[in-house]
């Protein structure tokens, strides 16, 4: 792994942001490989549902990278997740098997949820991954029960709960928010503000200017942060968790970022124009860490390019795998429908 | 490696898609994220980028055709790359797997025919009835219902079956059962058919509630053969099937049937019903089973048409290709068995008729005419009332009317 | 000895259905650490209906919990706590409020275990007071049980004795999946015998409350108790009703309702719910659809819930549900005493 470590040493990171110089090579190895496994995984899914092999819709998360694996970082073990409807790279932040999401998108019964949740509903629930949802905010309440959950078994776990910019005005936004902060439950809420709730910009939908200025309605830390910044991400999300994790209540990320491409595959970007989407994709978050480590000296562009590589590969065999599994059968339709 | 470039699925639903039109030309020189064409589907149109930089070449999509998602409509070649490079078209989209659903659908076969304990349309009786009468082979016709609406219940069934205390069903299997003792012959035990169950629950019926007389007349029948002869001329000349006995004697029955009302006539509980139309059954025999089918409103049809209508009938005897709506409902009953021989006979009404007419055979017999002894062809009628409804007087008039009209029908017709 | 003289026999205590619910809800919580009762005013003030009572100072703050004003996040918070190892026992104040839980009880609750392949599974339980009869007006006395047994995932339990109410609390307790109790409020001071020990009455098993041969009324909730009252006026007048209490209609008891239609050919379907698309017309239809259907002599009879909200004047609110006397009346018609 040497050959990995380029440049100066950890301990020495001369003229390096803080929140960059926090992050060990390790670290950003593990970041770096998870972002570029989200981008092929989306770009992958998305090449997939134009040849026919995907059944269904899908919301694609491309350029929000760095707000997936920046605030999963801080993240241990045995912490939760809750996701939304464009939770791909979530699941891949919180170390999902990317042929197993694969299996799940082609609707085999080798998927994550056996074929019967398909892209909006993928969870690893021994994972620490509670699920994706495909109701806006729908994720929202469960966390405080999640929070309520870790705080009467005393377990020290962290529960992170993603939304978008659009449930932030839904009710179930501020019932959470205003349960977790009363009763002080170890849960982050992260919002990913991509701008756009499917076609409504939130500048229309929304009389604050930032989700986070919700945050004091509720008592809470708010943090406004560059959603495409992996490092800024990583260093308030850290402060987050470890606020949660000792017992100093929940705390409300936005991260502000874009997706490249439409809210589904049925979007013609009728609302924004290309120019806009040209200056967000010139904010592309893997590019602006991979070109910021090469400017410190952390990595070559050998080590870089190995990094993406690798990536591609997981992600082909993935596709691979996941074709030739076999199709649930029609005779267990209601096997799951009730425990027994 | 050149990349390919394929018709991208772009709507949830969508298998196919046309290529509205093509923004660029072979050859062009195309930038990523470029557009390159359009896609119409049922709901709109959308431009479809270039996925790479290079050459487009190979374009092998024409506008205006339906192509399935998936399908490669150009490549485009990276610098340096030549045209033979190029790989071998892939095949289009892999096909779908299709789990096969398999639901399974129970389709619930009625059974074509009649059977017992059919139930008639308009009658009114509860699952459980018509189970029980199903079970014992009653026909639901013959019970009057005390439910709401005359609803025939289980209790109405059986207390009818109390009443009948018909004789337990003697249980056989399907092929015929038989019954062996050391001496004599086997005997052959062969189960009624759906036909035969519905006669023998009906007749029994009859004769059971309508308490039955009978009045016979021997009728000379020479003027009805004459008229025969004449109208088997006519009727060939019209294309009409030549007349029978039997339709004559319907056609004169029928008429006869307008002026005495209560012939024409159902018991019905404490009441007559006194029918509008005159509908006389004729009663045939199929394969050993007796079945009436009906000639409707036969007071008001002329001879041909009468002739026409029983040659149907009875061609649709044969082939069954008869309703039950045809076989069943007349308001008065025929049965002529003159052809087998038989001098006179008496029949058991066809409830809920009120009368049937037997008729014998038609055989020359010395008669006193004139104060001489003749020959002349003379046929015994037998009537069978229900005398619930028809009194001796009544029947009597009626087949005195009835020996008018035989002994001259020119008048009636 | 005295002791006995003075102690009444275990198999005579009585209890009202709201201490019954009350008992199963301390011995569970007794029983198991993972259980805990949250909802608006079940701490100090006992509950809106006094069911919680006195279990705040029993079993403390932590485990009986008053919330904020929150249905959804009520809700929601249950399902959180539910997939993460807890056994959350929720209290809609009014069953009416239930509206504004729709979300998380039908997207997420009876979902997540079908979505997610069978790997989780949501053992939480809905405490709903409903029904009419209390002068509550439109928005505080509906019957909406129906809705919730249209959801496959869900089950919902109607008992109608302090006997069953315990049980049946006991048994959803135990229950892996998301289970709604709708106790009807003017059940809460009705008496009867509960054994002081925990039991379990078993989920999806009707009980036949009086055995007959002329017709069988099934009825659920209150509507059991009045069929049971009719029932012995009917027996005056020399019907033999027999009368089958659903106590769970999701799932149904479909074969005891069979069974006993078989024996007494009559059904009749008593239920306070509205009418239309209600409890009624599925036992009807499933009657209809079964071999059962040939041994009905007479049409199935729907006693239901007038197609109006509940209005306030007591007599129009007592000639908006189904009573004795329409009860009474009804098997008499059926049984062509009267005139259909």
């Amino acid at each position: 792994m040497n050959d990995m470590k380029t440049g100066s040493a950890q301990t020495a990171r001369p003229n390096q942001r803080p929140e960059l110089a926090a992050l060990d090579d390790a670290t950003l190895r593990t970041a770096l490989t998870r972002m570029h496994l989200i981008r092929k995984f989306e770009e992958a899914a998305e090449a997939s549902y134009m040849r026919g092999l995907i059944h269904g819709t899908m919301h694609l998360s491309i350029g929000q990278e760095a707000s997936a694996v920046g605030t999963t970082l801080p993240l241990q073990a045995q912490d939760y997740i809750l996701s939304t409807h464009r939770g791909h790279g979530h699941c891949i932040a919180r170390g999902a098997e990317p042929k197993l999401m694969f299996a799940e998108f082609f609707g085999k019964e080798t998927g994550y949820c056996k074929g019967r949740g398909g892209s909006m509903h993928i969870a690893d629930v021994e994972g620490g991954n509670l699920g994706a949802n495909g109701i806006v905010g729908g994720g929202l309440p469960i966390a405080v029960g999640v929070g309520m959950s870790i705080k009467a078994q005393k377990n020290g776990r962290v529960c992170m709960v993603f939304f978008g910019d659009g449930a932030s005005n839904e009710g179930a936004f501020h019932e959470a928010l205003n349960m977790a902060s009363i009763w002080k439950l170890p849960v982050v809420f992260v919002c990913e503000n991509n701008k756009y709730g499917m076609s409504m910009d939130i500048a229309r939908a929304m009389a604050v200017a930032n989700v986070a200025d919700r945050a004091s309605a509720y008592a809470m830390p708010g943090h406004c942060l560059d959603g495409n910044d992996l490092a800024g991400v990583a260093a308030v999300a850290r402060e987050a968790v470890e606020r949660a994790r000792q017992g100093g209540g929940p705390s409300l990320i936005e991260c502000k970022t874009y997706r490249w491409r439409g809210h589904s595959k049925s979007d013609r970007n009728l609302y924004r124009s290309k120019e806009e989407i040209e200056e967000w994709r010139a904010q592309d978050p893997i590019r602006r860490l991979e070109d910021e480590l090469k400017a410190h000296d952390r990595f070559d562009a050998a080590a870089l390019m190995k990094l993406e590589e690798d990536a591609q590969r997981e992600i082909d065999a993935a596709v691979e795998f996941a074709r030739t599994c076999p199709d649930p059968d029609p005779k267990d339709l209601t096997r799951d429908v009730y425990a027994i | 490696m050149p990349v390919e470039v394929i018709l991208p699925k772009v709507d949830m639903d969508m298998e196919t898609g046309t290529i509205e039109a093509w923004h660029v030309k072979e050859g062009d020189q195309v930038r990523q994220g470029e557009t390159i064409f359009e896609i119409g589907t049922n709901k709109a149109v959308m431009e479809v980028e270039a996925p790479a930089s290079g050459a487009i070449r190979r374009i092998r999509a024409e506008t205006g055709i339906a192509i399935a998602v998936g399908t490669p409509v150009a490549w485009i070649y990276l610098d340096g790359e030549t045209q033979d490079a190029a790989p071998a078209a892939k095949p289009a989209a892999m096909p779908a797997s299709q789990p096969s659903a398999t639901a399974t659908v129970v389709a619930n076969q009625a059974s074509n025919g009649v059977a017992a304990g059919a139930v008639p349309v308009g009658l009114r009786a509860t699952p459980l009835a018509r189970r029980v009468a199903r079970q014992n082979g009653i026909d639901l016709r013959a019970i009057a219902g005390s439910g709401p609406r005359g609803r025939i219940g289980e209790a109405d069934v059986r207390s009818h079956i109390a009443a009948v205390a018909a004789p337990a069903p003697v249980a056989v299997d399907g092929a015929a059962a038989t019954c062996r003792s050391a001496e004599a012959p086997a005997d052959t035990l062969k189960p009624f058919s759906a036909i035969r169950r519905i006669v023998a629950t009906r007749l029994s019926e009859s004769m059971r509630t309508a308490p039955h007389f009978y009045l016979s007349s021997e009728i000379e029948m020479s003027a009805a053969q004459a008229l025969l002869r004449r109208l088997a001329a006519r009727h060939e000349r019209l294309g009409a099937p030549k007349p029978s006995l039997t339709v004559l004697i319907a056609r004169i029955a029928a008429g006869v049937l307008g002026h005495h009302p209560l012939l024409n006539a159902s018991a019905e509980g404490e009441a007559t019903r006194f029918h509008q139309r005159i509908d006389v059954g004729i009663a045939m025999e199929r394969e050993g089973d007796l079945v009436v089918p009906v000639l409707r409103d036969a007071g008001t049809m002329d001879m041909p048409a009468m002739a026409r209508e029983f040659a149907r009938l009875r061609e649709g005897v044969a082939k069954r290709s008869l309703t039950p709506a045809e076989l069943g409902g007349g308001t008065f009953t025929i049965s002529n068995l003159g052809m087998y021989g038989v001098d006179s006979f008496t029949a058991i009404i066809n409830p809920p008729q009120g009368a049937i007419l037997a008729v014998g055979r038609t055989v020359e017999k010395p008669v006193g005419r004139d104060g001489q002894i003749v020959l002349r062809p003379m046929a015994n009628f037998t009537l069978s009332s229900d005398h619930r409804i028809i009194d001796g007087v009544t029947a009597a008039r009626f087949m005195a009317d009835l020996r008018e009209a035989l002994e001259n029908p020119e008048v009636l017709l | 000895m005295p002791s006995e003289l003075i102690e009444a026999p275990a198999e005579l205590r009585e209890l009202s259905y709201a201490e019954a619910v009350r008992e199963a809800l301390a011995q569970a919580m007794e029983a198991d650490s993972r259980v805990f009762l949250f909802g608006e005013d079940v701490g100090v003030y006992g509950g809106a209906f006094g069911v919680s009572g006195d279990l705040v100072h029993r079993f403390g703050a932590e485990r009986v919990i008053d919330t904020p004003i929150s249905e959804l996040g009520i809700a929601g918070a249950a399902v959180g706590a539910a997939i993460t190892g807890m056994r959350p026992v929720v209290e809609i104040q009014f069953s009416d409020f239930v509206t504004l839980a729709m979300e998380q009880l039908v997207n997420q609750a009876a979902k997540i275990r079908f979505m997610f392949g069978g790997k989780a599974s949501v053992p939480m339980v809905v405490r709903l007071p409903g029904g009419s009869g209390t002068g509550a007006a439109a928005q505080h006395s509906q019957s909406l049980e129906a809705w919730f047994a249209h959801v496959p995932g869900l089950k919902v339990l109607q008992p109608s004795t302090p006997h069953d109410a315990k049980g049946m609390l006991l048994a959803a307790i135990d229950d892996p999946n998301p289970v709604m109790i709708f106790e009807h409020k003017l059940l809460y001071k009705t008496k009867g015998h509960v054994p002081a020990e925990p039991y379990r009455v078993p989920i999806g098993k009707a009980a036949i409350r009086r055995e007959g041969t002329d017709i069988t009324i099934v009825g659920s909730s209150i509507m059991a108790l009045k069929a049971q009252a009719a029932a012995a006026r009917l027996a005056d007048e020399g019907v033999s009703a027999e009368v089958i209490d659903l106590r769970s209609i999701r799932p149904i008891d479909f074969t005891t309702i069979a069974e006993s239609v078989r024996k007494t050919h009559r059904l009749m379907v008593v239920y306070e719910g509205v009418k239309t698309m209600g409890i009624g017309a599925e036992i009807s239809a499933m009657i209809a659809e079964s071999e059962v259907f040939d041994f009905l002599d007479a049409p199935i009879v729907r006693l239901g819930g007038v197609d109006a909200p509940i209005p306030y004047n007591p007599v129009l609110e007592k000639a908006a549900v189904p009573q004795e006397d329409d009860i009474f009346a009804a098997a008499l018609n059926l049984l062509r005493r009267g005139e259909a």
